[in-house]
């Protein structure tokens, strides 16, 4: 796998919700094995790329290419068949189902008596339990207890051991770390670099610069529904991330129109 | 025993638990009776199958108030249409006739966003309308040759005295369990009631789980239906007049939760007993059959109760 040949291409993608103009010309590339920090105020237009990304939204106008391929259709279930998975924080687990039935929701593996096909227990407790011990969640929580049961950071544990276990590409994490302590919001960012480092293409959503910019390889940075700066953290510090988006891009454009 | 306390059913077996105890010191005689405990099986059983859909309907965080209707629709279909189909013929007919009715207000519900509560309270008044303007107010009844039919005995006869009706509860309830509880569809139902936006994230299709939702629904009340007219072949155009208020009611006391997501197939089974027994027994001790209303609106309050202390209990956001 080359680097130079991004996993997702996306070229002067437009979106309009009725009149309101949400993504503008915006055009990006991510690649495979790296961490990418999106950041931008509220209504920037992060969360809005993202769903074009995950299959939620189709664009008005403009390419998406995955792993050189253009997406000729926008679905969730497309996304998540091409290993695209996206961690939210409030939505991905349903409270009322076990760890192990939420684990393999959508795609539940199953045995065929006389052709139907039944939830295979055995193999969606085994794997999914490994899977929670690894990712560091209490001792005495079983794959047979309800998500409820689970701290915030748990549950986001979950999430991302789901998106491992599925040998998933892309995984786009959106505002991880929210509501979170401080020590789960360092075990939750440990996990971001450990997926990175597999060979995934992590994206990264936040408002807050300093924290991604430690990670991140690259930060990518939304205003108004443009892209405004897209720099690799080697290139760009923090604060002078920071004041780009102070100054809502201005200070890219001058850069760029000098 | 650590399942069954956590399974939505628990609240119910308690219930079922006391009921027959208060039975039993107040009406020992009256009750422990084979006439009455056969009748009581036989009409539980009609009303289990009508609150085994509406609870799964429930569960997915829809309601479904034309299960009544539907109920009669089929059972109106299921005679009237026999002279020139048949009795299997018109069975057939019968249950796609529920099925399409199940199907539209599904697809209604979802694909026009609308409240599930409205939709399928004009069903009732659709369905119900349409068994006025078919009947013309008249009663119909099977001629002695479909009484006599194999097919209307399997149905609405009996097997070693005991009525057919409790012998299909019993297949059918096992297999909609094992449907909820051990295959994939069954997963995606309850996560579509626990969490919709989550299982969409998923990829579940909740749209499509629902409206088979509905379908199942709609058919096991057409079901229901039709096994009460194989047992008593005589239509009224009141039949199923209030039973999705009784059906409601039972899958709520058998620990359904409103806020969906949350249900089994063996509480919605025995709220339907708790439901018909209640109204037997207190006909049966003499009071106005008009109280029944009454006690029934009672009970459902007392379950709610119970079922959601218990839910608080076992951690259970409600």
């Amino acid at each position: 796998m080359t680097n130079d040949h991004p996993l997702i291409q996306v070229k002067n993608l437009d979106l309009y919700f009725g009149a309101f103009h949400a993504l503008r010309n915006v055009s990006v590339d991510f690649h495979a094995g790296e961490l990418v920090g999106l950041v931008g105020d509220n209504g920037a237009g992060k969360t809005t790329l993202i769903r074009v990304l995950c299959g939620i939204h189709a664009p008005t106008s403009g390419e998406v290419f995955f792993d050189g391929r253009r997406a000729e259709k926008f679905h969730p279930k497309l996304a998540i068949d091409q290993g695209i998975e996206t961690i939210q924080q409030s939505v991905g687990l349903c409270d009322n189902l076990s760890i192990a039935r939420n684990f393999y929701l959508g795609r539940e593996p199953v045995k065929r008596i006389l052709g139907i096909p039944f939830l295979d227990f055995a193999l969606m407790r085994e794997k999914s339990a490994r899977v929670i011990r690894q990712f560091g969640l209490r001792d005495n929580v079983s794959t047979d207890d309800e998500v409820e049961r689970l701290s915030g950071g748990e549950r986001q544990s979950v999430k991302i051991g789901r998106a491992v276990e599925f040998k998933n590409r892309v995984v786009i994490m959106d505002e991880p770390t929210n509501h979170l302590s401080v020590r789960e919001r360092e075990h939750v960012n440990e996990l971001a670099v450990q997926l990175k480092e597999q060979g995934l293409l992590v994206i990264y959503i936040t408002h807050d610069i300093f924290q991604v910019h430690k990670l991140a390889d690259r930060i990518v940075i939304m205003e108004n529904g443009s892209k405004v700066a897209d720099a690799s953290t080697d290139a760009m510090t923090a604060e002078e991330l920071e004041e780009v988006i102070r100054q809502g891009g201005r200070v890219v454009e001058k850069r760029e129109t000098a | 025993m650590k399942h069954l306390v956590r399974s939505q059913g628990f609240g119910a077996v308690i219930g079922v638990a006391v009921m027959l105890a208060v039975f039993t010191l107040v009406d020992f005689s009256g009750w422990w009776t084979v006439p009455t405990v056969s009748n009581v099986t036989q009409f539980a059983s009609i009303l289990a199958f009508v609150t085994m859909g509406e609870a799964l309907v429930i569960m997915t965080k829809e309601i479904d108030l034309s299960v009544g209707s539907v109920y009669g629709l089929a059972g109106v279909s299921f005679i009237t249409l026999e002279p020139p189909l048949g009795v299997p013929g018109s069975l057939l007919v019968a249950l796609l006739i529920a099925a399409l009715a199940g199907l539209g207000q599904g697809i209604a519900v979802v694909k026009g966003q609308l409240p599930s509560m409205i939709v399928t309270l004009g069903g009732l008044f659709i369905a119900r309308g349409i068994i006025y303007v078919w009947t013309g107010g008249s009663v119909h009844n099977f001629s002695p040759d479909a009484r006599a039919h194999p097919l209307t005995r399997v149905l609405g006869g009996e097997l070693f005295g005991v009525e057919a009706a409790i012998f299909w509860i019993v297949a059918i309830a096992a297999l909609l369990g094992l449907m909820l509880w051990a295959t994939p569809f069954g997963n995606r139902l309850l996560a579509t009631g626990g969490g919709r936006e989550s299982a969409e994230s998923r990829g579940v299709r909740t749209e499509r789980v629902k409206i088979v939702t509905f379908v199942l629904c709609s058919l096991l009340a057409g079901f229901a239906g039709i096994l009460t007219l194989c047992n008593q072949p005589q239509t009224h155009v009141t039949l199923g007049e209030n039973m999705e208020l009784e059906a409601i009611s039972a899958a709520v006391i058998g620990g359904c939760l409103l806020t969906g997501g949350r249900g089994s197939i063996l509480g919605a089974i025995l709220g339907a007993l708790i439901v018909v027994s209640f109204r037997y027994e207190l006909i049966a001790l003499g009071a106005p059959s008009s109280w029944y209303i009454t006690f029934v609106g009672v009970v459902l309050i007392a379950a709610v109760i119970f079922n959601q202390s218990l839910a608080r209990r076992l951690g259970h956001s409600v």
